[in-house]
């Protein structure tokens, strides 16, 4: 499999998607917490940077998990924000609906070239 | 709170959903006090509002302001002369609260929360209608 093929892409892309996932699924589960503060996932900026350097397999990035600490807290230190949590969710899963689609065309794809009668 | 992607149907019904959940805490209150004869400065309990705000000319969403004090109507007097409240010819200031008001506000505020829920699963289904094509 090329290090640059569609699906060292989607593969790469799809497990950003899914640590993303655990982290909103762990801010919820903390909504009450005092002194939490929410995660996401750092992974498109890391990939940016990759490609603008010249080109890696992106499967080499490792997604990371960080606070951003740009939502301001309340008074039990906490800064998760239920509905703000959903929106995040709404668009991870859209996302990785689209990365799915997207193997599977390309599976699609493959499975023509192979069935030459 | 700067809501990072500006643009996506999401992100403009989330912070519908935040005002709107922000106006129901501020109308909470009201209800809850409609009856405090009595706050730190002295007065009867004065009602709230929020202060929402947008960017003309930008598809940015709602913002939301600050709880701002109702200055322009009066406290009610009530005829109680028992009433620990009482000033010296029997009369108590109350909270210019009006209930049928809060409980309209309530109503209107809670219907703009559930019409930004359905913006958000409308949006939704849009999106798996437009990868269906890729099916």
């Amino acid at each position: 499999m090329k290090p640059d093929s569609v699906t060292a892409h989607v593969e790469a892309a799809l497990h950003a998607a899914n640590l993303r996932q655990k982290a909103i699924a762990n801010n919820m589960a903390n909504l009450g917490t005092p002194g939490y503060r929410r995660q996401d996932v750092r992974f498109e900026s890391l990939l940016e940077q990759a490609l603008a350097s010249g080109g890696t397999d992106p499967r080499d990035i490792e997604p990371e998990v960080f606070q951003p600490m740009e939502t301001p807290v309340n008074g039990k230190g906490n800064d998760v924000d239920v509905e703000y949590e959903v929106g995040q969710m709404l668009k991870n899963v859209g996302r990785y609906k689209t990365l799915l689609r997207v193997m599977a065309k390309k599976y699609q794809m493959m499975h023509q070239a192979m069935d030459t009668r | 709170m700067s809501i990072p992607r500006v643009g996506s149907p999401i992100d403009i019904a989330v912070s519908g959903l935040r005002a709107n959940s922000a106006r129901m805490n501020v109308i909470s209150s009201n209800i809850a006090n409609s009856s405090t004869t009595r706050t730190p400065n002295g007065d009867p309990y004065r009602r709230k509002d929020l202060v929402l705000s947008t960017n003309p000319g930008q598809v940015a969403g709602v913002q939301i302001g600050e709880t701002v004090e109702d200055m322009a109507t009066e406290f009610p007097k009530l005829y109680e002369p028992g009433h620990p409240d009482a000033d010296a010819n029997g009369y108590v200031q109350m909270p210019n609260v009006q209930l049928p008001v809060e409980m309209i506000n309530l109503v209107e505020a809670s219907r703009a929360y559930q019409a930004n829920a359905a913006v958000m699963r409308r949006f939704s289904e849009l999106s798996d209608t437009t990868l269906e094509l890729l099916k």
